[in-house]
């Protein structure tokens, strides 16, 4: 099978270009195997990976023009030669390994943390099952950067626009019924910028290798900032 | 707009007048499909009455305002240096009110004669 | 050119949950805490834990602590220390209580309280009925808790180095860890951090295997930048294979599926567990289960084609617990077994885990040494998680407590560093020859020739393990194994990197990774070699019982000479009384 990589040494390159390999596929092969297999062919490659699963969410890469976690994706399913890129609006440092800094910085803005102001009980902070069930769909991101790289409103406010991933992040704090902090949340949200750039395009969607639906989130959060506002 | 109400108030804004215009729209298609004024006196009637021509001023009205924000929307997105930005949000601005005016004045015309 | 130094209190070395829970208790302090991870912190392997914690807090069934540390005893086959262990199962319900006020979403019961799930190895009243003692957030726990965490370290600034690889420890003519020289993954420029205590959290080293569940960073660097530090390792023959590995692939299914009431099969579709453990059957400790299945396959009454595997049945749950319960294990199945879990049983095979061995450490995560017939504290020197040996986990490990020993030992381990930064105010002076040997390991790898590739050494180095030091182990596929390793070792100086340029090289990465493999894997195979008897993981058909007499002790191997001690297991718990050694059934 025919592969097309993206490829970017600045040591010695002055711009990006693509490289072809030819890979033998095996059954059951995922995209990642196949790196894994360029990299045999050339140890000069480089990319990001490590559990192999899809939980640790380091091998994002842009397959055939769409954002994918490489490690679940199945060869037999993309079209040959296949074409594989760094994600897209992001620094290139080398090959397919891109700077994501804005990225994570955009999660840290959202104070991604649990806030209580009440004393904590001695155990556990009571929660219903049905609360809890809030959080599904929300808690289990990889923070991989697919859906934030694949957002036309990131790539044009990368510094001032959080993106689909944080503001995830931003609903899944606003929607655990033990968080206490939803006022600053939302005040901290308002703005033409940090939740109002989202046009709902969805591309974040339609990208998310963990099935999740950030722009459902980001709508959940202007509804509710509509609600605490009249 | 204030700077405050630049993000929830916006886009709150923009849903409200694209309910209103949707609505009246729909109202317009009916009338000129099933009870359309015959010529231009019953059409300046029509368009007269006390209802029809504050509605439609609303109308208008709204049609600016949602103008106003989507392309408010696309210059934040697209265009990044300020002066530029500003100059063209000014622009625009300065064009829809104008646009505001005329139909104002027309509304206004129409009430008079 | 200078070496770029930094100075800070304290150097965590790993951002899994062990180094987050020691930084985290650091960082809501004055000190300051530099966190050094090879990887962005939430891609660390603690992400990739499944099943949950295990805590007494009997939210589910009757539960208490003491029976957890039971459990525990015996699941070690009596090798783990009990005061260590009586420590781990006390701490255990405050620090999953901790851990839901720091945002951890766990699943919830109606009464609201943390859900608890069964799981293997775990009896009420030592050693009766079934327990519920794993705290679960679905199957995705392990994910769950390292964000909270890394959430929490965000909140209270704590400095981090992303993608910074740890070269060697710096120690001065005394022994004293002075900090670590790293390397900037990036930019490839070396970076001395000086640190009045450093803790390794490095994580476990599965990838000494061909056939693992351990993601590619698992590579066991901070057992062997100990063991470059002179630090011996202990129990490194202990090794857990996980009974319930995605076949062909390692991926693992966790034993959740079993505690919810998934159970294995063979070719006869007979249960075969109810032949190996009656009463615990496909619950028993994971040494035996994983036995069983590969006694099986040797028998002739494996699956597929070849007959390679069995078959994990969990289709008879219905879809609504396998979604609601096991989420991630049906998504795993359907992409790497082509398998709906909800209408057809999985395959399964063991596939290599957890190392129970370690660095030594006392319950505070100090790593202790041998010395003169005591033992002694190296100064400066902690280790938590996985990389580290308390011991809790003995012969073999129970499921759940894995998860719980990086929470309480990182835990312990950033609360000691706070005592120990009041009585050590200043800096040690630097020891530039330790530095120059640690630099000297990084230079090596800019000699260029045509020798021998990376992954050519690795493939054969993993290849062996994999024959020579897996879940049956006889003396002679042994010795043969260590000769051949030995043998391999002796090519690592031919082997060359191609590849030379500074900014992020992967290729350079891997080849320090492969020098650590190499070290923690040989520390795996000398000292299963060296153990005359079966006990926990670690089985020899040639000495098939429990040999108490001789062989309840620790081992320590020495990567000086690949040189062998041993010291006595620590059987007095801190309050309670000693549970005595007894055959283990299930």
């Amino acid at each position: 099978m025919k592969f097309l990589v993206s490829r970017f040494n600045p040591d010695a390159d002055a711009r990006p270009y693509m490289q072809a390999f030819e890979v033998q596929v095996q059954r059951g092969m995922m995209l990642r195997d196949a790196l894994l297999e360029i990299k045999r062919l050339d140890e000069s490659f480089a990319f990001r990976h490590s559990c192999g699963e899809g939980v640790c969410g380091s091998d994002g890469v842009n397959v055939n023009g769409t954002n994918k976690l490489a490690c679940i994706t199945p060869v037999s399913e993309l079209k040959e030669p296949v074409e594989i890129r760094p994600f897209p609006g992001r620094p290139i440092i080398r090959d397919l390994v891109v700077d994501m800094t804005q990225f994570y910085q955009q999660y840290k803005a959202v104070k991604p943390w649990l806030v209580r102001n009440d004393p904590m009980p001695e155990q556990e902070i009571l929660q219903s099952p049905k609360d809890r069930d809030r959080l599904d769909g929300l808690y289990e991101c990889i923070m991989c950067g697919c859906c934030s790289t694949a957002c036309p409103s990131f790539w044009w406010n990368p510094e001032k626009f959080h993106g689909p991933q944080a503001l995830l992040a931003a609903w899944r704090f606003l929607a655990d019924t033990r968080d206490q902090a939803t006022d600053e949340r939302l005040d901290a949200l308002e703005g033409p910028y940090k939740l109002f750039r989202c046009h709902t395009i969805m591309n974040c969607v339609e990208v998310c290798p963990k099935g999740l639906n950030p722009t459902q989130a980001i709508g959940h959060i202007k509804n509710l900032m509509l609600k605490n506002a009249v | 707009m204030s700077r405050k109400a630049s993000g929830l108030k916006a886009w709150a804004l923009q849903r409200l007048t694209a309910v209103y215009v949707g609505l009246f729209s729909l109202y317009l298609l009916l009338v000129l499909l099933f009870a359309a004024p015959d010529g231009y006196a019953a059409w300046r009637a029509w368009l007269g009455g006390p209802l029809v021509s504050v509605a439609m001023l609303l109308f208008v009205l709204a049609v600016l305002l949602h103008a106003w924000i989507g392309v408010r929307d696309v210059l934040i997105d697209y265009v990044h240096p300020i002066a530029i930005r500003a100059a063209l949000l000014g622009a625009i601005g300065l064009a829809l009110v104008a646009l505001g005016l005329w139909a104002a004045q027309a509304l206004i015309l129409v009430r008079l004669a | 050119m200078a070496l770029n130094k930094r100075r800070f209190d304290a150097l965590i070395i790993g951002a899994g949950g062990a180094g987050l829970n020691a930084a985290i208790q650091l960082a809501n302090t004055e000190a300051r805490v530099a966190v050094v991870s090879k990887v962005f912190p939430t891609r660390s392997h603690t992400v990739a834990a499944q099943g949950g914690v295990n805590a007494a807090l009997a939210n589910v069934l009757p539960d208490n602590w003491h029976w957890h540390m039971f459990d525990t005893v015996k699941g070690s086959d009596y090798l783990g220390d009990q005061d260590a262990i009586e420590f781990m199962c006390r701490e255990a319900i405050p620090t999953v209580y901790e851990l839901e006020h720091n945002g951890v979403p766990f699943s919830r019961l109606d009464s609201g309280k943390i859900y608890q799930r069964a799981f293997g190895g775990q009896s009420q009243n030592f050693g009766g009925a079934q327990a519920a003692r794993t705290c679960a957030a679905a199957d995705r726990t392990g994910h769950a808790i390292l964000h909270a965490l890394y959430q929490q370290n965000v909140r209270a600034r704590t400095h981090f180095f992303d993608e910074y690889f740890a070269i060697d420890l710096i120690r001065d003519d005394e022994g004293a860890i002075l900090g670590a020289l790293v390397l900037e993954i990036e930019t490839g420029e070396p970076l001395l951090i000086e640190a009045k205590a450093t803790v390794l959290a490095t994580g476990g080293c599965g990838q000494v295997y061909r056939t693992t569940s351990n993601a590619h960073i698992n590579t066991g660097d901070g057992t062997a930048m100990a063991l470059r530090a002179g630090i011996p390792l202990m129990d490194m023959e202990f090794f857990q294979f996980h009974p319930t590995g995605i076949a062909g692939r390692g991926m693992l299914i966790t034993e959740g599926v079993r505690g919810e009431g998934g159970y294995l099969i063979n070719r006869d579709g007979e249960r075969f567990m109810e032949r190996y453990a009656p009463n615990a059957k496909d619950l028993a400790s994971r040494d035996v289960v994983s036995r069983a299945i590969v006694t099986e396959v040797k028998e002739g009454r494996g699956v597929g084609p070849n007959a390679d595997h069995v078959l994990l049945k969990v289709d008879h749950l219905g879809e609504d617990i396998v979604s609601k319960r096991l989420p991630g294990i049906r998504e795993s199945g359907r992409i790497f077994a082509g398998v709906d879990a909800v209408h057809e049983p999985l395959p399964v095979f063991p596939t290599a885990h957890y190392v129970m061995g370690g660095i030594p450490t006392d319950p505070y995560g100090r790593v202790i040494v041998p010395q003169g017939t005591g033992e002694e504290i190296v100064p400066g020197l902690y280790a938590a998680g996985e990389c580290a040996c308390v011991s809790v986990h003995g012969a073999n490990r129970l499921g759940g407590n894995s998860l719980l020993d990086i929470l309480v030992f990182g835990r312990a381990a950033g609360l000691d560093v706070i005592e120990n930064l009041k009585e050590n105010r200043n800096h040690r002076p630097m020891n530039e020859s330790s530095v120059e040997a640690a630099m000297a390991r990084l230079t090596r790898w800019d000699q260029k020739g045509d020798g021998m590739p990376v992954r050519e050494l690795r493939d054969e180095f993993r290849k062996t393990m994999e024959d020579h030091a897996g879940v049956f182990r006889t003396e002679e596929i042994m010795s043969e194994g260590v000769e051949k390793l030995k043998a391999l070792r002796d090519r690592l100086p031919e082997v060359r990197l191609h590849d030379h340029s500074k900014v992020f090289n992967t290729a350079r990465i891997e080849a320090l990774e492969l020098e650590n493999l190499f070290d923690t894997g040989i520390s795996i195979a000398y000292s299963a070699l060296m153990r005359k008897e079966s006990r926990g993981a670690h089985s020899r058909p040639d000495h098939p019982q429990r040999d108490d007499a001789n062989w309840m002790k620790h081992s320590l191997y020495y990567r000086d000479g690949d040189r062998m001690e041993y010291k006595p297991v620590r059987t007095k718990p801190l309050t309670v009384e000693s549970f005595p050694p007894k055959e283990r059934v299930y």
